[in-house]
């Protein structure tokens, strides 16, 4: 109905070339040669990863959403001491890679560690604590910019008619906020799925434990891209199913931007909750991390120059974030228009995310040397000889790589952002004459704008951390700030990690600071 | 730094090709042409230490040859040479584990080097490959770390004896995942069998004081800190905290000693780092001088002071006490070629014994 806005073809021939790298890695598990390697996890750790992986999963999801929703809601409704400093810092966890965050944590919390009072931060529920504090800012990030579109009237009616303000939270604030919720702990789960550093430092072995053993010991990588798609059926069945379980409680009442409520000043006290309330994630996901890693730096600096690397992560990152929001937003196009086959692409494009990126990375490896024999094949018929490298060192290969890879974090935010243009919106426009250009240009633009910026923004932070499709397809001599922070760590040196890891959180600054300064300038307006 | 500008050059190619299909055009061919230059080699490595920028550094000063390095996890490089196939431009290939060497030659990706023949007669013959595909060019002994007030050393003469019940409660180790795990059980399944392998790895999880977590170092700081009396680790871990410039480190190194004891009567564990001469190498002879270079006494000399691991190459010199206190080196006379073959047994041992 409302897929005449712009053709939905394009968008879907975009997400089926993002989701190639997962389609060649589900070919490679079917096709693969068979070994009995799932009947040997079966019956020795199968049921270990399972439970693993649901206990970690389970518990970063329902942590990050006590996390992440409430702080977005008292940031977007009430004002107090510290709020514009906390709306973009809140969102700077997000910038702490996991496997960091996981080996500060462990490193402070053992026997020995300064923390070592503390029960250590190990075992699943240890891992499920550190994707819960690096991961929240995708729910906070969602959710605060669905407030910032929304009208209070709902969480006003519901105080009006007694109940408390967490109560009327709950009841008309967190319904409201739903499908952005959805997609910010969409993707935490997603990422919790396809984590391998984290959990194997923590000893909790998730299902992609198991799939990374039987790649690196078995050296099967049929069965890696088996458990790979269990892992995707895993994402896709649990995203239907809230899918289809929000359908059921559809909101009506939420249709485009009216009147976005003042903020509501908060009196000294309150205040001053509030402002801990918010102060206390960035200390657990990003100060503390940072900090024991950066006072391990002091005893052991180091002398390598991260210059180059800075400019390479900033580079990569700034590339894959600005066609990250231009895909995210056709592809949400896209799912709106209806049709089957195009909703069909986009939500297989967002689906990669939850495989472990050394997979994602050998699905590309696999595809870029395929399409490399076909473009010879051809090139060898016209001219004669082979065409030019295609695979070695290419930054091209990488932001496809990356794009296919965060395609989800692309989709999410704008697919969320566009579900606040109701098609009663649309059939209001229309009937007051206005054209689809005009339509898309007046109406949808300033409610979809900050989504596509949040899509942008989410996938410049996932490349500035991403690791093993960037060490694979780099071009010689290439280092980045997250290639040269995993060096370290994975070393066992975690003092010469701290510096590229602070760097990653420092580029990542100013754009979470200029798209909080935009929402909330939109929300003025 | 001379890179920066031609990437960014590059990102204006990019925009548009982006706009085409997301997908991908011809990548910059700086690197390709570069490839096939006089004066570079083209390395692919999984290691990233210091004494390998050394090394680089020192043969590019020595020989005026540029050295090129793309550096990711072995499974991925192997898989990367694979589908670049006659067109790689890798002239040397590098991985941290014999275990991947015996893949990478499984899959095609060396090439034997005849010129390096003589050379290759300082490296003992079960550190390299029997036809000189590749080579370890430095190795690591898996030993024991042990608080000296708690442990009488003359308790364990063999890794074997860590299997006994008087280690309950007392062992550290890190999870069976990590290689370095997967390597000494495969060196155990070749002296002793699968039975007996299965057997030892059963009495470890039994005597574990913890459940596997954290690196090597981790293991050697849950020693000093009494959480447990015994960790298996590498041996330029402790070498590490022992030579640390921090005191705190060095603490934790001094609280305990090392011991590099037989696995199953057969001789120390060790593992190498190896390179190999690729199967399509475009430089090759600067490949063969920086492999010659990578074996002279001045490029082993960099392992042992940089990195804490020993040479491979026999009779290097070096300037580094604290590993050479660790003692003669009584090595496990299979070719590390077994690790490889044995790898995948050794880590369903670990799934069916419970090591996580």
């Amino acid at each position: 109905m409302t897929g005449q806005l712009a053709p939905s073809w394009p968008a879907a021939i975009a997400a089926l070339i993002c989701a190639a790298p997962l389609i060649t890695v589900a070919a490679l598990g079917v096709f693969g040669p068979w070994t009995d390697y799932m009947a040997h996890i079966a019956s020795t750790r199968l049921p270990a990863y399972l439970t693993n992986t649901a206990a970690v999963t389970a518990i970063a999801a329902l942590i990050a959403l006590l996390i992440g929703a409430p702080l977005a809601w008292i940031v977007a409704r009430f004002e107090f001491a510290g709020r514009g400093i906390m709306e973009w810092a809140l969102a700077l966890p997000l910038a702490v890679p996991a496997y960091a965050a996981a080996y500060a944590w462990y490193d402070l919390t053992q026997g020995a560690g300064p923390l070592g009072f503390l029960p250590t931060v190990r075992g699943p529920i240890g891992a499920g604590l550190i994707f819960a504090l690096t991961l929240y800012p995708y729910v906070y990030l969602l959710a605060r910019e669905a407030y910032a579109g929304q009208s209070s009237d709902a969480y006003d009616a519901a105080r009006t008619l007694g109940r408390g303000p967490f109560g009327a939270f709950l009841d008309a604030a967190l319904p409201l906020a739903r499908p952005a919720i959805a997609a910010g702990l969409a993707l935490v789960v997603m990422e919790t799925l396809a984590d391998y550093g984290a959990v194997a430092h923590l000893g909790a072995p998730t299902l992609s434990v198991g799939l990374i053993r039987a790649w690196s010991a078995e050296g099967s990588i049929a069965d890696a891209a088996r458990l790979a798609l269990i892992l995707v059926t895993i994402a896709f069945v649990l995203f239907a199913y809230e899918r289809a379980q929000r359908r059921r409680a559809r909101q009506s009442a939420a249709s485009g931007r009216r009147r976005p409520a003042q903020r509501v000043k908060l009196g000294f006290g309150p205040g001053l909750l509030a402002l801990l309330a918010c102060v206390t994630p960035v200390m657990l996901g990003l100060v503390i991390p940072l900090a024991r890693l950066g006072w391990r730096a002091l005893s052991s600096p180091t002398n390598r120059s991260m210059v180059e690397a800075a400019g390479n992560s900033l580079l990569l990152a700034a590339i894959s974030g600005l066609v990250a929001a231009a895909l995210g937003l056709a592809a949400a196009y896209a799912l709106r228009s209806g049709r089957r086959r195009a909703i069909l692409s986009a939500r297989l494009a967002g689906l990669g995310y939850a495989v472990p990126g050394s997979v994602a990375a050998l699905g590309v490896l696999i595809l870029l040397g395929l399409f490399q024999d076909g473009l010879d094949q051809v090139w060898t018929g016209l001219f004669g000889s082979a065409f030019p490298v295609l695979l070695s060192g290419g930054v091209v290969a990488l932001v496809f790589a990356y794009q296919s890879r965060f395609a989800a974090a692309a989709i999410g935010p704008a697919e969320a952002a566009l579900n606040r243009v109701t098609p009663t919106l649309d059939a209001a426009a229309r009937s007051l004459g206005a054209r689809s250009r005009e339509i898309a240009w007046r109406v949808h633009w300033p409610l979809v704008a900050s989504g596509a910026l949040l899509a942008g923004l989410l996938v410049f932070v996932e490349v500035l951390k991403e690791l093993p499709a960037t060490m694979i397809l780099r071009p010689f001599n290439f280092d980045t700030l997250a290639v040269t922070a995993h060096n370290y760590a994975s070393d066992e040196r975690l003092g010469e990690a701290a510096l590229p890891a602070l760097l990653i959180a420092l580029i990542a600054l100013p754009p979470m600071v200029w798209i909080a300064r935009r929402i909330t300038r939109s929300e003025q307006s | 730094m001379a890179r920066l500008p031609r990437n960014i050059a590059s990102v204006f190619v990019i925009g548009g090709a982006l706009a085409l299909s997301a997908c991908g055009d011809t990548s910059p061919v700086d690197d390709a042409t570069s490839a096939v230059d006089a004066g570079v080699v083209n390395i692919y490595t999984a290691r990233h230490y210091a004494s390998d920028y050394a090394v680089y550094d020192a043969f590019t000063t020595a020989t005026g040859i540029e050295v090129n390095y793309i550096e990711a996890g072995g499974d991925l490089l192997i898989e990367r040479v694979r589908q670049e196939a006659e067109r790689s431009p890798a002239d040397i290939v590098i991985t941290v584990d014999a275990g991947r060497l015996w893949r990478a030659d499984q899959a095609g990706l060396f090439q034997a080097a005849p010129e390096l023949a003589d050379t290759l007669q300082g490296i003992p013959a079960n550190l390299r490959h029997p036809d000189g595909a590749w080579f370890g060019f430095s190795t690591r002994v898996r030993g024991i770390a042990y608080a000296p007030d708690r442990v009488d050393p003359a308790d364990i003469s063999d890794f074997a004896d860590l299997a006994d019940p008087m280690w309950e409660g007392r062992i550290c180790v890190r999870s069976s995942g990590n290689v370095y795990n997967q390597s000494q059980l495969a060196a155990l399944i070749n002296t002793a069998g699968v039975e007996a392998a299965e057997a030892w790895a059963a009495g470890i999880v039994s005597n574990l004081a913890r459940a596997p977590q954290g690196g090597d170092t981790d293991q050697i700081r849950a020693v000093a800190a009494g959480e447990c009396d015994v960790a298996i680790v590498n041996h330029y871990y402790v070498g590490r905290l022992k030579n640390s410039d921090d005191p705190a480190n060095r603490d934790v190194g001094d609280a305990v000693d090392f011991i590099m004891p037989p696995v199953a009567g057969a001789g120390a564990h060790i593992n190498v780092s190896g390179a190999g001469l690729a199967a399509n190498a475009p430089n090759r002879e600067n490949a063969i001088a920086f492999l010659e270079f990578l074996l002279s006494p001045d490029g082993q000399r960099f392992f042992p002071e940089l990195t804490n691991e020993y040479p491979a190459v026999e009779g290097v010199t070096y300037d580094n006490a604290v590993i050479a206190g660790f003692g003669e080196i009584m090595a496990d006379p299979v070719n590390v070629t077994a690790l490889g073959e044995n790898a995948a047994e050794a880590q369903r041992i670990f799934d069916r014994v419970g090591w996580p």
